[in-house]
């Protein structure tokens, strides 16, 4: 009499079933809750996720990548004065899945047209190289820098705007040197281009490295930026160059753009408020359903352990009975995501609110992403939470004894 | 002894004066027995029932079902000595309403964790022995209330226990339903020597049981043994 014996779950799942038909209309309002709750956080989700795609390749694409390399105060006092120079072959340091590099001169300057005068960040690069950062992919009026050597200059189109220039024509630029003094010089507009966020065509005008060099007097660099194939593989290669390139320092993206990865983080934790929301609303509506359907079978509850059957196993058919509405709405809810996500995969044009994205580091069109992990954290926790909703009432069944819940 | 009670007591302390269901009451039940208890309400028959269905606990005294005492199981165990030793017959059928006949016979067989091709073999020859072939497929929404107590004995007898408890069997039947149902009764107690215990206050119940116990304010006042 005391053997133990196995949970009867054919059992469970069969009576379990048939229960949930017994009250078609009620379940059916739970199941269309569940689904619109899950369809509504899972879009949320992909649209959260989106978002902080959108802000992370922005910082990124911002000419940052996923690791840079900088001498060391750079980054509060930026100058041709803390450049520096990388042995050959440094690059043998990096590990597998870089997908580019490029080595910069980033230095303040002054830009004069005969108009007007503003203040920018003069950037020398290897154009080949930039098919790393946004200038890759930037549309531009008239040439493109042509190499390293190329002295003419890529001027971004609200810049150029402002400076009420236009390609070739010439500007002025001034500069400290390496030797501390100031160089100023004249550069022909090669092309004007456009950039997806408004603020970089105002923040950087391009030129060819060699030729900023020769302007600044000297062979240094002052950063190399090194774009990923994947985030993942940011420690590794962090990891990988600490030690190869001495006294210099190696950062990631999150260090050197942290508003933007607070911005990540901070989305990380909404998507995960939000859901605890939605979904701890609806385990109040569950709750409140199988309260009901315990209520209303106290006396047939009461009678299956007057005949044998043991009080977990009670519980379990409460709980499974819960689990089967709850996997039926989140499925329902999937599939109803699933559908809409398709609509929408291509990107939502958000080009009327253009300015207010910017500010944000969001481009105008804005592609939801569908992220697997989301998808699990919704399954599981809403599977947990419907356990964790049926416990009470399932403990209601089993507390009444059964000869009370007969008496009913 | 099938069953043996040894002063046992039942108080309700539920309300400010406490109701003594039943007072020092010592009874025996043989193995191929069908006795009823029979009373006027409040006399303590169907609490002396539960308590020897292991439903209830006595106030004081000791309850032994097929040599196990009942009185020191957990809930668990009590729900394995129901469902191992004691079959049970409600007023009420309490059938359930979601399974056809079939499967509301198998589903203790399913409880116990006998395989599928035995208890499906077992629970047609339980229904078929109560004259139920044609109805294993009905629900018990579908069928008279004789039919669904007959459902109930397939049920109650299909682990074949060593006790059979019926709780006013015949509460909710009409006369000839009564009589159809207590011929059953008989043949599983005459021909398969099932013993049986009957709470009852319907004189044609205690007409077909082999002896009568009688019950007054919780005491046994005759028994024809």
């Amino acid at each position: 009499m005391n053997r133990a014996r196995r949970m009867p779950v054919k059992l469970l799942m069969q009576l379990s079933w048939r229960n949930i038909w017994r009250h078609r209309r009620r379940n059916a309002i739970l199941l269309s809750a569940i689904a619109i709750a899950v369809t509504g956080v899972t879009l949320l989700n992909m649209m959260m996720r989106g978002m902080q795609q959108d802000m992370m390749n922005t910082a990124i694409e911002n000419l940052t990548g996923h690791v840079k390399i900088l001498a060391p105060g750079y980054r509060d006092d930026p100058g041709i004065e803390r450049g520096f120079e990388v042995v050959e072959g440094w690059q043998t340091a990096l590990p597998g899945g870089v997908q580019g590099w490029a080595k910069r001169i980033r230095v303040p300057a002054v830009v004069m047209s005969e108009r007007e005068t503003r203040g920018i960040q003069l950037l020398g690069v290897d154009p080949v190289r930039e098919s790393i950062s946004f200038l890759g992919d930037a549309t531009v009026d008239g040439e493109r820098l042509a190499g390293p050597g190329d002295s003419r200059l890529l001027v971004g189109g609200l810049l150029t705007e402002a400076l009420d220039t236009a390609p070739g024509r010439r500007l002025v630029l001034v500069t400290q040197g390496a030797d501390g003094r100031t160089r100023e010089a004249g550069f022909r507009i090669a092309g004007v281009y456009r950039a997806e966020i408004a603020g970089l065509e105002k923040a950087f005008v391009f030129t060819g490295l060699e030729a900023l060099q020769q302007l600044l007097g000297t062979d240094k660099i002052t950063e190399i930026s090194i774009r990923l194939d994947h985030e993942d593989l940011e420690a590794p290669t962090i990891a990988g160059l600490t030690g190869s390139v001495e006294n210099l320092d190696v950062l990631s993206w999150r260090e050197l753009e942290p508003q933007a990865a607070s911005m990540v983080e901070i989305s990380d934790m909404a998507i995960y408020i939000l859901f605890v929301i939605v979904m701890g609303a609806l385990v109040f509506g569950l709750v409140n359903t199988l309260v009901t359907a315990v209520m209303e079978r106290l006396r047939e509850l009461g009678m299956l352990r007057a005949i044998g059957m043991r009080p977990r196993v009670v519980v379990a058919q409460v709980v499974v009975e819960s689990s089967i509405i709850m996997a039926i709405g989140v499925a329902t809810g999937l599939m109803l995501a699933a559908a809409m996500f398709a609509f929408v995969a291509d990107g939502i044009d958000l080009t009327a609110f253009d300015d207010s994205l910017a500010s944000f580091g969001m481009r105008p069109t804005f592609v939801p992403v569908f992220d697997i992990r989301d998808v699990v954290l919704v399954v599981v926790l809403s599977l947990a939470l419907s356990v964790l909703a049926s416990f009470y009432p399932a403990r209601r069944a089993v507390k009444i004894k059964p000869l009370d819940a007969l008496r009913r | 002894m099938v069953v043996e009670c040894r002063d046992v007591s039942r108080t309700y302390d539920d309300d400010a004066v406490p109701v003594h269901a039943l007072r020092g009451v010592d009874f025996q039940l043989a193995a191929g027995e069908w006795v009823s208890l029979a009373g006027p309400s409040g006399s303590g028959k169907s609490t002396l029932l539960h308590v020897i269905g292991g439903l209830d606990q006595p106030t004081t005294g000791s309850v032994v079902v097929d040599g196990v005492e009942v009185t020191a199981l957990s809930a668990a165990q009590l729900s394995d000595l129901r469902l191992d030793k004691i079959g049970f017959v409600f007023q009420s059928y309490n059938l359930i309403p979601v399974l056809s006949a079939l499967e509301n016979v198998e589903f203790i067989l399913q409880l116990q964790g006998v395989d599928r091709a035995e208890r499906r073999s077992r629970s047609r020859e339980a229904l078929h022995s109560l004259g139920l072939s044609d109805l294993e497929n009905r629900r018990p929404g579908e069928m008279s209330g004789g039919q669904q107590q007959r459902v109930a004995i397939a049920r109650a007898i299909v682990t074949e226990p060593v006790l059979l408890l019926a709780d006013e069997p015949s509460a909710n039947l009409d006369t000839s339903t009564t009589r159809e149902l207590l011929e059953v009764l008989q043949s599983l107690n005459r021909e398969r020597g099932v013993t049986i215990l009957t709470a009852t206050h319907d004189p044609m119940v205690m007409g077909y049981t082999t002896r009568q116990v009688n019950l007054r304010d919780g005491n046994v006042v005759g028994d024809n043994a």
